[in-house]
């Protein structure tokens, strides 16, 4: 197979620990159990969450960058988005998902996350 | 069983001689089928594979991809999905002509250091409580986000026909982009990258291709 | 020569393409892989089975799960 690389920077190697292995990588993606209803289930509502939680973290970026949160509200927001992302991935664990799992593809649309 | 590696026009150039493949023509448009293998599991030698195909057609023809794994009992039923969804094929074809598929993924550089680490610091001084430094944290990761589209992605989407983005998924990656690229502005888009690399040493542009247009073949 | 991580990279991208992209087809076919497209194949399967899974007892514990 020809070399692929068009742009290959320097530094590339210190990716190589935070690749994901490329089993994880396939399995992902090919529906080899479809009888597995309770972790497609849990896949589910877990990308709901957390799409969800994306979506709240978003809108309270964009107030704090305009300055309409007091200092308090964002200790106590930065909290409250600390504790659920904790939980999140807590979750995850239980279920045998990462962070790639939560996700939804909408054909034509691409993904939802 | 046979598998459908990609559509193309009919009448097109003939297929080699010694080839396995098959064109199962209908109307405008003929689907280049292979023999299934009897092998199941998809392996990176099978995806590698599969691909080189899909890439030696692309040398004198235009191809629209069609997913891995999409296998038919026999020529009729392929020839039959040609048939209904003609129209669609024929018109996701014209969108991809003449072009090909270029991946770019951006990644924040080893030697930025990681806003947690600052955030840590300030968190252990007593100068913000953690609720406020994981916030500042998010912040500061959309703002690079932002920044690594706008200077890369910007002058690369203006060299290519059209473009997908989305949000990274690795560690430190800012930016994960597919671009579709007219084959005769592949050089032109190539010199961008590496003239965007060397002006931005804080990041790592990734460019991988040419492929064929798989994330453009279903918009 | 390519580095494990340039070919682990490249390997992704090819995923990301092979099995995320092209043109889907759906319907009368064996597919030899398929998506976990959930919207698009697998949910209304899925929301019938639901009512079955919770008489047997299959889903998870939800309930204080935030």
């Amino acid at each position: 197979m020809s070399d692929k690389w068009l742009n290959r920077p320097d530094g590339m190697d210190s990716l190589a620990a935070a690749l994901p292995s490329i089993d994880r990588a396939l399995d992902r993606r090919i529906n080899a159990d479809p009888e597995n209803l309770e972790r497609g289930l849990a896949q589910l509502v877990l990308t709901i969450v957390e799409l969800l939680r994306q979506l709240m973290e978003r809108q309270a970026l964009r107030r704090m960058d305009d300055g309409s949160l007091s200092d308090d509200e964002v200790e106590r927001l930065g909290q409250t988005f600390m504790k659920l992302s904790e939980r999140m991935r807590e979750l995850r664990e239980e279920f045998g998902l990462d962070e790639e799992d939560l996700n939804l593809n909408l054909g034509p649309l691409g993904n939802l996350l | 069983m046979i598998d459908l590696y990609a559509i193309t026009d009919h009448p097109g150039p003939a297929l080699p001689d010694a080839t396995p493949l098959r064109l199962v023509a209908r109307g405008s448009l003929a689907g280049v089928c292979g023999a299934a293998g009897a092998e199941e599991a998809v392996t990176p030698e099978g995806l590698w594979r599969h691909e080189r195909i899909v890439e030696d057609l692309m040398q004198n023809r235009d191809v629209l991809p069609v997913r891995y794994g999409t296998r038919f009992p026999d020529e009729s039923a392929a020839g039959r999905v040609l048939e209904e969804r003609g129209e669609q094929f024929a018109a996701a074809l014209d969108r991809v002509r003449g072009a090909v598929e270029l991946a770019v993924r951006v990644i924040s550089g080893p030697g930025v250091p990681p806003p947690a680490d600052d955030e840590a610091t300030a968190v252990g001084a007593g100068e913000v409580g953690a609720g406020t430094a994981y916030l500042r944290a998010r912040q500061r990761e959309k703002a690079a986000s932002s920044e690594a589209a706008n200077v890369v992605h910007q002058p690369l989407s203006a060299v290519a026909r059209d473009h997908v983005t989305g949000p990274g998924t690795l560690p430190g990656e800012l930016l994960r982009a597919a671009y579709l690229v007219s084959a005769d502005a592949v050089a032109t888009f190539t010199a961008t990258v590496g003239r965007l690399q060397v002006e931005h040493r804080g990041l790592l542009i990734t460019c991988t291709g040419p492929w064929p247009a798989y994330s453009f073949a279903q918009r | 020569m390519t580095t494990v991580a340039e070919q682990d990279v490249a390997l992704i991208d090819l995923i990301d393409r092979l099995l995320g992209g092209g043109v889907v087809i759906f319907g009368d076919i064996t597919l030899a892989v398929a998506d976990v497209d959930l919207v698009y194949v697998g949910l209304r399967a899925l929301i019938a089975s639901v009512a079955t899974a919770r008489e047997k007892n299959m889903l998870p514990e939800m309930g204080d799960a935030l």
